[in-house]
C-alpha cells in the first residue's frame, strides 16, 4: 500500500515535471519587420512555422517599401524591439556598420553549410567585411523584356543582342508607327530602381568596373562603360527619340502598367515583373512578353538579393531568443528537411526569383517558370549576374545624386560625361 | 443695355462653374475610377462616360473577394493590393483618433483659452506667447524626437501616441482662436453670475460656452481635420493596423508593388468620406467662427 | 482703458484686457488659472523643449547614423556645411520660386472666390459646400490623385486635352522641370484655396453695406470700388493670408514628395526635401538638425512679422 502510493506520487511528480518542461516554458516572442509585399503569404508562412515550432511566436509588422528604410531607421535609433527584419544588399553597409544587424557567421556556424548553394551575386550581396549577414528571402536579376508581337511586326525574329540592335529595332518600330516611344525607363529622380537599371546596362559590357580597388570612381572617364551607357540613353531620348520623355516621372509600377497596356516595347526590369506582365487577364498585352539576355558584350547584369537578417537586439536577448531566431532564419531562408520550402513557395506562387541554385533542378519550378518565362535563360542570366560593387554606407545617398545628374543630361541641361563627372565629384565628397 | 447686364451677370456664373470644375474634378475622377475595372483606367483617351462598371473593387475592399480576372491563384494571379483590405480598420482608427483629439482640444483648449482671456495672473503673457510660438520646428525635423519620446513612454503603435502628438500640434491654434473669440464676448453676463455666487468654472460652462458655441465648433472641426489628415507622424509612430491611420494605408496601397489602381481609388474615396461629412456638417460654424476671430470689432 | 495687469504684460499677442471685477480671494483665482492653463503648457512644453534641445544639441555634433561610435562636437561646422552646399542654394531657389508662385495665386484666387461666394448667385449654396472639400482631405492623398491626373501615359488631364482636340499626343507634364513645377503649383493652390477664400469671405462680409451704397450713389464703377474700398479694407486679412501661405509654402513636403519625388532632375526639390534628404537618405542627423534650426529661425521671423501685423491690424482700424 505504502509503496504503491509512493509510486503513484512519484509518477505524478515525474509527469508534472516533464509536463511543465514541455508546456510550462513561456513561448519565445520574436518581432519580424517586413515591407508590404504579399503579407498574406508571409502570415501564412509564419503560421506554418509556428505550428512546426510550438515554443516560438512571431509578431509581424509591415511598412510600405518606399518608406521601409525611414521607418526602420527610426526603429533602430529608438531601439524598438525588433528581432528579425528584411534587409537588402544596398543597405547592408549602413545597417552593419551601425551595428543594427549582426553577422550570422558569429552566432550560427552552421550557416556555412549553405554558402555553396547560393548564386555568387547573392552571397556577395549579403557579405560585409567577409561575414555573412543573412539568408536570402529572394534574389533576382534585372533582365531585358520585350514585346514579341511588336518585334515581329517590325520585321525582326530574334531579340536584340547589342544596344545598337536595340536602337535599330526601336527606330524601325517608330517608323512603322507600331508605337511612338518603343523604350521607356523608370527614371524618376528618387526611385531606387533607376541606379539598378543603369548599372545592369553597365555590367553588360566587358570592362564594367566603375570604381577602383580604393573605391575611387573611374566611371567618369571618356569611353568608360558608364559613359557609353549614359551616352546611349541621352541619344535615345534626345537624338533618336525612341525613349519616352515621360520616363523622368515614371517609377516601376506605372512602367509595368504602361507596358502591359501596349505603350512600351522594350524595358529593363527586375525579372518578377515578367511573371506579372504575362498573367492572363491582368494586362491587355499579357502573354506577349519575352525574356532576353541583357544586350551587350558580356550579357552581364545586376543581381540583387533581399534577405532575412537578425538584429543586434535579438542577439543580445540571450540563448533562447537566438536559437529561436536561427530556427526562423533556417525555416524561411534555408532548408526544412531537404527542400527550401518557403523560397520554393515564393517562386511558385509569386514568380519571385531565388538565389538557392539547387531549385533550378526542381521539375515543378521549371514547369512553373516556363509558363511565363524561360528557365534556361534565367539560369544562364543568374550565373552572369553580379552584385553591385562599392556598396558603401553613403551609396544610397550618392545614387540619388547620380540619378538627379543623369536626369539633367537626359533633359539636355548638360552632357552625359559632365553628368557623370558631377556625380563622381559628389562621391569623392561623401567618401571623406 | 440689357445684354451688357446679362453678360455681367453671366461672368460670375461662368467663373463659378469653372471653379466648381477645378475643385471637383479630382474627386469625380477618383470616384469614377473606383467603379471601373483596372484595364479601363489605362485607355488612351479615357472613356469619359464609363463603359464598363463594376463593384468588384469595392467588394474586394469590404469582403476580400478578388475582382474578376484576378481569381487564379499562384503566379497567374495578377497584382492586387491586399493592403487595401486594411482600409476599413484604418478608417476606424483615424476617426477614433481624430475625434479624441477634437475632444481633448475642446476641453483643455476651452479651459485654457477662457483663463487667458479673462484672468490676469503671473506669467500669463509669457505662457501664452510660449504656447503660440511652439509651432516653429517643421514636422519633418521633429519626427525623430517625437518618435523617441513616444517610444520612451511605451506608446508606440497605440492610439495614445497619435492623440498626444496631434493634440500638441493643434492646441496652440485652438487656444489662440478661442482666446481671441472669448475676448469678443462681453463679460457682463458672467459678472452677473458671479454676483449670484457662481464660480469661474460654472460661469464658463453655463454661460460662456453656449454663447461661444460656433467658435468651439469651429475649433473642434479644425483639430479634427488636422488629426485626420496627418501623415508624417502617423507614419513614424504606427507600425501595424492596430493603430495605422487611413493616410498611411492609402499611401502604402498606392505605392505597393502589388497594386491595382481601381482598388486604390476605392481607398481614396473611403478616406474622403469622414472629413467631407464633418466639413459639410460644421461649415456654418467654421465660417462664423472665422468671421468673428479674424475681423475687427 | 487699462492695458496692463499684474502678470498681463502688454505683449503683442494678448488683445487688450478689460478690468475684471474681483470675485473672491486672489489666490483661489490664481490657483484656478494655473490649473486650467498648465496642462496645455506642460504638454506643449514637453513636445517643444525636448525636440528643440535635441535638434540644437545634435546640430552641434557630427552625427552620422552609420558611424554611431563617434559623435564629436563640431561647433558650427554643420551650419556652415549646410549653407554652403549646392543642394541648399538650389532648393532654396526652388522654394522661393514656388512661394513666389503659390502665394499670389492662392491669394488672388481666394479673393476672387470670396467675391463669388459673397455675390449670392444661384450657385452659392452649391459652392459653399464644394469649396471646403479640398481642405478636408489629407495632403498626401491629394498628391496621389493629382499625380495620377497629370500622368503622361494615362492621366485624365492629358485625356481631356486630347479629347478636346488641343493636343494630338499625351504630353509628359511631370517630366519637364517647368511644367512639373506648374503642376505642383496647381495642386498646391487647389488645396489652399478653400482656406484663403473663407478668410476673405469673412473679411468681405465685415464691410458695411453703407460704404458700397455711398460709392454707388457717387457713381463709382466696379474697379474703383474694388480699389478704393474693398482692397484697403481687407488689407489686414491679405497680410495674414500672405504670411500664412508663405509659411505653408516653405514647409510643404508631402505633396511634392508624392507627385514628383523632387524631380525631374531636382526641379521641384524644396528646402523641406533637403531636410528630409539629410536625415533619412544621407543619415546625417547633424546636418539635418542644423537645417531644422535654421528653418525654425526663419519661421520665427515670419511669426514675429505675422503677429506684428495682427497687432497693427487693430491699430490700423481703430
Amino acid at each position: 500500500m505504502c509503496t504503491r502510493r509512493i509510486a503513484v506520487v512519484a509518477l505524478l511528480v515525474a509527469l508534472t515535471l516533464t509536463g511543465s518542461a514541455a508546456f510550462g516554458a513561456a513561448p519565445v516572442q520574436l518581432t519580424f519587420t517586413v515591407w508590404s509585399y504579399s503579407t498574406d503569404v508571409i502570415l501564412d508562412n509564419i503560421k506554418k512555422f509556428e505550428a512546426a515550432n510550438p515554443g516560438i511566436k512571431v509578431g509581424l509588422q509591415d511598412f510600405a517599401w518606399e518608406k521601409y528604410v525611414d521607418v526602420m531607421t527610426a526603429r533602430f535609433v529608438g531601439k524598438t524591439p525588433t528581432d528579425l527584419a528584411y534587409s537588402s544588399d544596398h543597405w547592408l553597409q549602413q545597417w552593419a556598420a551601425a551595428n543594427w544587424i549582426v553577422p550570422l557567421d558569429d552566432y550560427f556556424p552552421q550557416v556555412k553549410a549553405y554558402k555553396p548553394d547560393f548564386a555568387p551575386y547573392a552571397t556577395e550581396g549579403m557579405t560585409y567585411r567577409g561575414k555573412l549577414y543573412g539568408l536570402p528571402y529572394y534574389a533576382d536579376t534585372i533582365i531585358f523584356i520585350y514585346n514579341e508581337e511588336m518585334l515581329k511586326r517590325a520585321g525582326f525574329s530574334t531579340p536584340p543582342a547589342t544596344w545598337d540592335d536595340v536602337t535599330k529595332m526601336a527606330l524601325a518600330m517608330k517608323e512603322k508607327k507600331i508605337v511612338e516611344y518603343p523604350i521607356m525607363f523608370q527614371f524618376q529622380d528618387i526611385t531606387p530602381w533607376y541606379i539598378e537599371v543603369f548599372l545592369s546596362m553597365v555590367y553588360s559590357y566587358k570592362d564594367y568596373r566603375m570604381f577602383d580597388d580604393g573605391l575611387n570612381p573611374t566611371y567618369d572617364r571618356e569611353g568608360s562603360a558608364a559613359h557609353k551607357v549614359a551616352q546611349w540613353l541621352v541619344d535615345g531620348m534626345r537624338k533618336h527619340k525612341i525613349t519616352n520623355p515621360a520616363s523622368l516621372e515614371t517609377t516601376e509600377i506605372p512602367l509595368v502598367k504602361a507596358m502591359g497596356a501596349g505603350q512600351v516595347a522594350f524595358a529593363v526590369l527586375p525579372k518578377y515583373n515578367l511573371a506579372d506582365l504575362n498573367t492572363p487577364g491582368a494586362h491587355a498585352q499579357a502573354g506577349k512578353f519575352k525574356f532576353a539576355l541583357m544586350p551587350g558584350e558580356s550579357h552581364g547584369t545586376v543581381g540583387f538579393v533581399r534577405f532575412y537578417a537578425m538584429t543586434k537586439m535579438a542577439a543580445d536577448r540571450g540563448t533562447a531568443a537566438r536559437e529561436a531566431a536561427w530556427k526562423f532564419l533556417e525555416y524561411f531562408g534555408g532548408r526544412t528537411g531537404t527542400e527550401f520550402v518557403v523560397v520554393k513557395r515564393w517562386a511558385l506562387d509569386k514568380g519571385l526569383g531565388f538565389a538557392q541554385l539547387p531549385l533550378y533542378k526542381d521539375a515543378q519550378i521549371r514547369a512553373a517558370i516556363n509558363k511565363w518565362g524561360n528557365v534556361t535563360l534565367e539560369e544562364q542570366q543568374s550565373k552572369l549576374a553580379r552584385a553591385k560593387e562599392a556598396l558603401t554606407p553613403f551609396w544610397g545617398s550618392w545614387s540619388l545624386e547620380f540619378q538627379k545628374e543623369m536626369n539633367k543630361a537626359l533633359l539636355g541641361q548638360k552632357s552625359a560625361l559632365d553628368a557623370l563627372k558631377a556625380s563622381a565629384a559628389k562621391w569623392k565628397e561623401m567618401k571623406k | 443695355m440689357r445684354r451688357r447686364a446679362a453678360l455681367r451677370a453671366a461672368i460670375p456664373v461662368l467663373f463659378g462653374l469653372g471653379l466648381a470644375a477645378y475643385i471637383l474634378a479630382p474627386f469625380v475622377w477618383v470616384a469614377l475610377s473606383s467603379i471601373q475595372p483596372e484595364r479601363e483606367l489605362f485607355r488612351v483617351p479615357p472613356h469619359w462616360v464609363p463603359r464598363q462598371l463594376t463593384v468588384d473593387n469595392y467588394r474586394f475592399v469590404f469582403t476580400g473577394r478578388f475582382p474578376a480576372g484576378y481569381e487564379q491563384a499562384g503566379i497567374a494571379r495578377g497584382r492586387i493590393s491586399e493592403k487595401a483590405r486594411d482600409a476599413l480598420p484604418a478608417l476606424r482608427n483615424s476617426t477614433i483618433v481624430a475625434v479624441s483629439v477634437a475632444l481633448v482640444n475642446l476641453v483643455l483648449g476651452t479651459l485654457a483659452a477662457y483663463t487667458f482671456s479673462r484672468l490676469r495672473f503671473r506669467g500669463a503673457g509669457p505662457l501664452y506667447s510660449f504656447v503660440l510660438a511652439s509651432r516653429l520646428l517643421p514636422p519633418m525635423a521633429v519626427a525623430i524626437p517625437y518618435y523617441l519620446i513616444v517610444n520612451r513612454l511605451g506608446l508606440l503603435d497605440r492610439y495614445a501616441a497619435l492623440i498626444l502628438i496631434h493634440t500638441v500640434f493643434t492646441l496652440p491654434f485652438t487656444v489662440w482662436f478661442l482666446t481671441v473669440y472669448f475676448r469678443r464676448v462681453p463679460p457682463d453676463l458672467e459678472e452677473a453670475a458671479f454676483v449670484d455666487g457662481c464660480t469661474r468654472l460654472q460661469a464658463l460652462v453655463r454661460i460662456v460656452v453656449p454663447v461661444a458655441a460656433p467658435a468651439l465648433a469651429a475649433a473642434t472641426a479644425f483639430s479634427f481635420m488636422f488629426s485626420y489628415n496627418d501623415f508624417p507622424f502617423a507614419l513614424f509612430v504606427t507600425s501595424t493596423i492596430r493603430s495605422q491611420t487611413i493616410p498611411v494605408i492609402v499611401a502604402n496601397t498606392a505605392i505597393n508593388p502589388d497594386v491595382s489602381f481601381g482598388v486604390v481609388a476605392v481607398t481614396v474615396v473611403l478616406t474622403m468620406l469622414p472629413p467631407v461629412i464633418f466639413a459639410l456638417g460644421f461649415r456654418h460654424y467654421i465660417t462664423r467662427g472665422l468671421i468673428t476671430v479674424t475681423t475687427t470689432r | 482703458m487699462e492695458t496692463k495687469g499684474d502678470g498681463g504684460v502688454p505683449s503683442p499677442f494678448l488683445p487688450r484686457m478689460r478690468p475684471v471685477a474681483s470675485s473672491g480671494p486672489r489666490y483661489r483665482e490664481a490657483r484656478y488659472a494655473y490649473a486650467t492653463v498648465l496642462p496645455v503648457v506642460l504638454l506643449v512644453a514637453l513636445f517643444t523643449l525636448y525636440p528643440f534641445a535635441f535638434a540644437l544639441v545634435t546640430s552641434l555634433r557630427e552625427v552620422v547614423l552609420y558611424k554611431p561610435w563617434s559623435q564629436p562636437f563640431v561647433g558650427l561646422k554643420n551650419y556652415l556645411d549646410v549653407v554652403r552646399s549646392e543642394f541648399f542654394s538650389t532648393s532654396w531657389q526652388h522654394t522661393l520660386t514656388f512661394v513666389a508662385g503659390a502665394v499670389p495665386l492662392a491669394t488672388l484666387l481666394g479673393f476672387g472666390v470670396a467675391h463669388l461666394l459673397n455675390a449670392r448667385t444661384a450657385l452659392t449654396p452649391f459652392l459653399n459646400v464644394t469649396i471646403l472639400l479640398p481642405w478636408a482631405i489629407p495632403t498626401v492623398i491629394s498628391g496621389i490623385i493629382w499625380a495620377w491626373i497629370f500622368n503622361s501615359s494615362y492621366g485624365a488631364f492629358n485625356g481631356a486635352l486630347y479629347s478636346l482636340g488641343l493636343i494630338d499626343s499625351y504630353l509628359p507634364w511631370l517630366s519637364r522641370p517647368r511644367s512639373a513645377l506648374l503642376c505642383v503649383l496647381f495642386a498646391h493652390v487647389w488645396k489652399e484655396v478653400p482656406l484663403t477664400s473663407i478668410l476673405y469671405l469673412a473679411a468681405l462680409q465685415a464691410i458695411p453695406e453703407e460704404l458700397y451704397d455711398a460709392a454707388r450713389v457717387d457713381g463709382a464703377g466696379a474697379p474703383a470700388v474694388l480699389r478704393r474700398i474693398t482692397v484697403p479694407l481687407v488689407l489686414p486679412t491679405t497680410l495674414i493670408i500672405v504670411v500664412y501661405e508663405t509659411m505653408v509654402g516653405i514647409v510643404t513636403f508631402d505633396l511634392l514628395y508624392v507627385m514628383t519625388g523632387g524631380g525631374p532632375a531636382g526641379a521641384t526639390s524644396l528646402i523641406s526635401y533637403y531636410l528630409y534628404n539629410s536625415m533619412f537618405v544621407a543619415f546625417n542627423f547633424g546636418q539635418g538638425a542644423a537645417l531644422a534650426v535654421l528653418l525654425a529661425i526663419a519661421l520665427v521671423a515670419f511669426i514675429a512679422l505675422y503677429l506684428r501685423l495682427l497687432r497693427s491690424e487693430e491699430i490700423y482700424v481703430t
